[in-house]
């Protein structure tokens, strides 16, 4: 029995799906399209239309030096799409295997690794990340190795997790009884049906990338100019707030919108897992 | 006589009332060495000029001569003599006396074929230098000089004693009301009062001149208060912010730098005077003043400060014209222009104006290539060996026309008629006639179209409200400190608490950041942090026995043993990770130009010459007995450093999560009982928005509207804790409510699912079949069960807190931990990097395993974490 199966929440669950998904991918998709198309060049400046509000030619106005803040906002989403996805990515392909093993061995390297996960988790996770932006320089590459690291904890734990209560299916016994390692068995049978389990934790870690994405391009460590990134331009507007606020309010705006909509993306995955098992 | 004892017992009264004034101001550039007879460096005149060194004449604001050490001059008829008379009983700062000698030697020492005086060639007129008493001094010249007197104001020509005058580079001796007291090499010089002055004695007792070379960072060290005032504020778009705040005074006014588009005329297009006249016409002085200047600046037309009486408006005559500019250079030869390389130094107004520049010139087809240099590359390239076409830079030297005189100067402009006017400028002392060729001059500048003049640099300077007769408008920009003070803390009137409350706002004005010298301050702050620990590990004791007693002492044996076995692991990833960070913190420290020894000994005192492994052990010894080290910036105990920051952070963090478990715990309640209608729907949907809201952007959001617009609360900086509680609150609200939201979104939610959960319970169809109504089951008998989970997500946002208030910290420019540890990474302070995340890392371990073991002792079942 769900808790939420009960008078229109179903539904209002689905349209949360569905706008999530939308948004999801528009931001996807406004981030490809910047690869190729802007409204104007956003490294171009110029310097008579600097400061503008936003108007019929540029629509969400012009910064500083005149760049057009729209144009900006979609290479920056490039930016964001591509630093949050790729920690994910990072996490994933370390993370998962790590639970899996931890999963199928128990024992003395469950143990091992699970610690090792603890120890992460310790750290104050924007602490290490400044550090880590420190040790090799700030740059979108660095970026995603600091926020991937602590992704890899989270998706051992969720692997983990989930191949636990699969390693008592009568299928993982079967393989087991047919002779296949427990390694195997990992990648054959209990990877394939924790899919949905990794997609969910993934959306949510997608979304804590791009906020922590655009906290480290804030104060700096993000990356570097001329590549826009929404972080850089909030820091930019931070002392022009008096001048021209608008400038402060696109950017986040930008980041709260993409949030959410993987946000309400991940909840409504999560449960429709929960209604499919 | 008895009079005279009890003005000299006043005089030390108010003296010693003063006796702590201590002020912080911040600078950007950062003097190479400390001598202003050896390098040209302005920033060098900037802090000792008139503090530590004077000279023997002194400019007034408007550019005449006021007497300061020559007390008086007469010059001869002919001009060829002029006779020097001393000030008597003035002594330098290490006892030895002010006389004729002095002079002779100083002027001397200037003008010596093997001088390295940058301004040298000013004294090329001087015959002799003839002492006629101790008191008196001739100077005789072969020719007339008329800018003598002028040149004598210069920083370079200032009296140095031969004792001290080869030190001076790094032990600055004058004679000033102030003496040199220390160089933190790239952070900053302090002064102390000179009590033996023999002028005017000065009110405040120390001053420190802080380096900060990120126009942010100026903004945000004047908002947070960790300077007290800044000198030429290079964050022109912020000035506006700070004219508005009541807290801060500024000043903007005018300098005697002239910023010029710097043409070389030894590369062919731009040696042709058609080609020069065209890239004139093609520049829109305003709209570079606009864009690198945000509107500050003055246009000029010519090499000459609008503010000398002399000057000549000369901005209409190569008025912003593309078409004319394009017509000249066909005229030229160019109708399709060509290509240049512009090198940038870096300060803003050259990085943003040559962004701007080459835009203008693309305009009329000049194809401009931006090259952005650190100015050790720029003086190298363009000002020594003339590799370039084009660059922005400003001219700081007051009435260096003359520059142009010179051939091998870096732009290299020759002209015979421009020359006979500077040498008839030099052979006159009449004013009239002065003035008449210093137009000229200016004219003829313009009309060869030298360079591409743009705008004569604005000063901006800003300082604390409170902090008066700081002088900043004055020829050789120059940083007066001779009068200036603090006014005592309005309506404040318990006499020594008043006193003692100067001290402190002073030290730490509205910040706690500057105050790291005071040590017996420091003293009492590490005992709240003792205090603090103490309780922790209190409670952990009474934790343990508790546990002890009810599973046995091995059970509490092995989770202890995790938990030290995971911080020493953590220990040591740190301390690998902050080996790894490149740059040596002892090169930072010391400058590229550091002796090696110097650089060795400050290597061996940090304790950073013996191995990695000996150190980390050491630090690690250091640790267990309470000891973090030595900060390598500060040099003072990292614990106090800490316990400093924590003053700010703490409080932060504990007001956030209150405000967090305030917002959440009645959402989530709600939440439950309405779980699956409309209310829940709409909570949910609210606190997703906070789950997706960056806490950094709400607080920007926060300050546009309490603070930029409703003027409720400053917009940032912390007032300290002398300030009062509630200024402290203040201070602390918008940042906490900023963290909290986020933190409150997940509370609220982790709330709501445990309370759900707990409904399957059998406790709870008890209380229903009881008869017990919705809410009174959820209140009594789901929220008791489901708040550990809730506690534990408290007990981890707390750590979250502490630390994760870096960005937030920025956002309000709060003297946290947060921007100690950015600080610490920025100035290579390993030793604070390591200890503030091994401390927060200690926090959270710590905190993780006294939650677990509170489980445990509430819920024996979890004891076996396989039975979960």
């Amino acid at each position: 029995m769900s808790v939420f199966g009960t008078r229109n929440g179903s539904g209002t669950r689905r349209a949360a799906l569905i706008v999530g998904a939308g948004i999801t991918c528009s931001f996807v998709g406004i981030a490809m399209i910047a690869e190729f198309w802007t409204p104007y060049d956003p490294a171009v400046l110029s310097i008579i239309d600097r400061l503008q509000a936003p108007n019929l030619h540029h629509w969400l106005g012009t910064d500083q030096l005149g760049r057009d803040v729209l144009s900006m906002i979609m290479a920056g989403a490039k930016n964001s799409v591509g630093v949050a996805l790729l920690s994910v990515i990072i996490g994933g392909f370390i993370g998962v295997p790590l639970g899996l093993l931890a999963a199928a061995r128990r024992g003395a390297i469950d143990e091992l690794i699970m610690r090792g996960n603890d120890l992460v988790f310790a750290f104050p996770s924007l602490l290490l990340a400044i550090l880590i932006t420190a040790v090799f320089g700030p740059g979108a590459v660095n970026a995603i190795i600091a926020i991937g690291i602590f992704n890899i904890p989270v998706f051992a734990r969720v692997a983990r997790g989930g191949a636990l209560q699969l390693w008592t299916r009568d299928y993982t016994l079967a393989a087991r009884v047919a002779g296949k390692g427990s390694m195997r068995i990992s990648f054959e049978h209990v990877l394939p049906n924790l899919v949905g389990l990794l997609a969910v934790q993934g959306t949510i870690q997608f979304s804590l990338g791009v906020i922590a994405e655009a906290g480290l391009s804030y104060v700096g460590l993000g990356a570097q100019p001329p590549t826009p990134s929404w972080g850089r331009m909030l820091n930019e507007a931070q002392t022009l707030t008096a001048l021209a606020p608008t400038l402060a309010l696109f950017p986040g705006l930008a980041v709260l919108l993409f949030v959410l909509g993987l946000n309400l993306l991940g909840d409504g995955l999560q449960h429709r897992r929960g209604r499919t098992e | 006589m008895k009079r005279g004892l009890l003005t000299a017992l006043l005089l030390l009264c108010a003296m010693g009332s003063h006796a702590a004034e201590r002020i912080t101001i911040g600078m950007q550039l950062e003097p190479p060495i400390l001598d202003p007879t050896a390098s040209p460096a302005a920033a060098i005149s900037e802090i000792l000029y008139g503090n530590v060194f004077e000279g023997l004449v002194l400019f007034a604001a408007d550019g005449s001569v006021l007497p300061k050490l020559a007390s008086s001059w007469d010059i001869s008829d002919d001009g060829l003599t002029y006779t020097f008379h001393l000030e008597r009983g003035v002594r330098f700062h290490d006892g030895s006396a002010f006389d004729a000698a002095v002079v002779k030697y100083s002027l001397d020492r200037a003008r010596a074929p093997v001088s390295v005086n940058p301004q040298k060639s000013r004294l090329a007129k001087i015959r002799a230098v003839d002492i006629v008493d101790p008191y008196t001094v001739r100077v005789l010249l072969n020719q007339r000089s008329g800018g003598l007197l002028q040149s004598l104001a210069w920083g370079a020509f200032v009296m140095v004693s031969p004792q001290s005058a080869e030190t001076n580079a790094v032990r600055p001796i004058g004679t000033g009301p102030f003496r040199f007291s220390e160089w933190r090499r790239g952070d900053s010089v302090t002064l102390v009062r000179n009590t033996d002055y023999w002028g005017r004695p000065v009110e405040l007792a120390e001053v420190a001149f802080k380096f900060i070379a990120d126009p942010t960072a100026a903004y945000a060290a004047l908002m947070a208060g960790d300077v007290d005032a800044f000198s030429n504020y290079p964050a022109p778009e912020s000035f506006p912010q700070f004219a508005a705040d009541p807290r801060f005074a500024v000043f903007a006014g005018t300098t005697e730098m002239e910023t010029v588009l710097a043409l070389n005329h030894r590369v062919p297009p731009l040696g042709n005077l058609l080609v020069r006249r065209a890239i004139s016409y093609a520049l829109d002085r305003r709209a570079i003043i606009d864009g690198a200047m945000y509107g500050y600046g003055t246009p000029i037309g010519s090499h000459f400060p609008p503010r000398n009486p002399a000057y000549v408006d000369l901005t209409g005559v190569y008025p912003h014209d593309v078409a004319k500019a394009k017509a000249l250079l066909a005229t030229a030869g160019y109708a399709h222009g060509f290509s240049v390389t512009l090198k940038l130094p870096p300060p803003s107004y050259a990085r943003r104006g040559g962004e701007i520049v080459a835009a203008e010139l693309a305009q009329i087809g000049i194809r401009v290539a931006i090259e952005n240099l650190e100015w050790a590359q720029w003086l190298d390239q363009v000002f020594t060996r003339h590799d370039f076409d084009m660059s922005i830079v400003g001219h700081a030297e007051p009435m260096d026309y003359d520059i142009y005189a010179r051939d091998d100067y870096y732009f290299g402009y020759s002209s015979p008629e421009f020359k006979a006017l500077i040498a008839a400028l030099d052979d006159t002392n009449d004013a009239a006639r002065r003035r008449e060729l210093l137009q000229q001059i200016q004219r003829k500048l313009a009309a060869d179209a030298v360079n591409g003049f743009l705008f004569q640099y604005p000063r901006l300077d800003i300082w604390n409200a409170h902090l008066q007769g700081l002088e900043f408008d004055n020829v050789l920009g120059i940083v007066d400190l001779k009068r200036a003070h603090y006014d005592r803390v309005a309506g404040d009137g318990h006499g020594i608490r008043a006193n003692r409350a100067v001290d402190r706002s002073v030290g730490t004005n509205f910040g706690i950041g500057t105050n790291h010298g005071a040590g017996t301050e420091g003293r009492a702050r590490p005992r709240a942090l003792r205090f603090a620990g103490g309780a922790l590990s209190a409670a952990a004791l009474v934790l343990c026995i508790f546990v002890a007693r009810r599973f046995g002492g091995a059970y509490l044996a092995g989770r202890v043993g995790v938990l030290v076995a995971t911080l020493l692991v953590a220990t040591a990833i740190v301390f690998v990770i902050v080996q790894v960070v490149p740059g040596d913190p002892v090169r930072y420290m010391m400058g590229l130009q550091a002796d090696p020894d110097a650089v060795a000994a400050t290597r061996h005192q940090l304790g950073l010459d013996i191995a990695p492994t000996q150190r980390y052990f050491r630090w690690l010894g250091g640790l267990l007995r309470g000891d973090f080290g030595r900060s390598f910036t500060y040099r003072i105990p990292v614990g106090e450093l800490i316990a400093d920051r924590l003053q700010v952070s703490l409080p932060l963090a504990v007001l956030a999560l209150l405000l967090s478990a305030a917002i959440a715990l009645p959402i989530g309640f709600i939440a439950a009982a309405r779980r699956g209608r409309a209310g829940d729907l709409v909570l949910s949907f609210v606190t997703q928005l906070g789950l997706a809201i960056p806490n950094f952007w709400l607080g920007i959001l926060l300050v546009m509207v309490f603070a930029v617009g409703l003027h409720w609360v400053s917009a940032g900086g912390f007032p300290g804790w002398d300030a009062g509680l509630a200024a402290g609150l203040e201070a602390l609200t918008l940042p906490a409510i900023a963290l909290a939201m986020p933190q409150a979104a997940i509370l609220a939610r982790v709330l709501r699912g445990a309370l759900i959960d707990t409904l399957h319970e059998d406790y709870i169809r008890t209380a229903r079949a009881k008869g017990a109504g919705e809410w009174q089951v959820l209140w009594r008998h789901a929220l008791p069960n489901a708040l550990v989970p809730v506690l534990t997500i408290v007990g981890m946002q707390f750590s979250f807190l502490l630390a994760g208030g870096v960005i937030i910290e920025n956002v309000f420019f709060l003297p946290g931990l947060g921007r100690l540890v950015f600080q610490a990474i920025v100035q290579r302070d390993l030793i604070v990097v390591q200890s503030v995340v091994v401390m927060l890392v200690f926090a959270v371990v710590t905190v993780t395993f006294l939650v677990d073991l509170s489980y445990v002792l509430a819920n024996p079942r979890l004891r076996d974490p396989s039975a979960v």
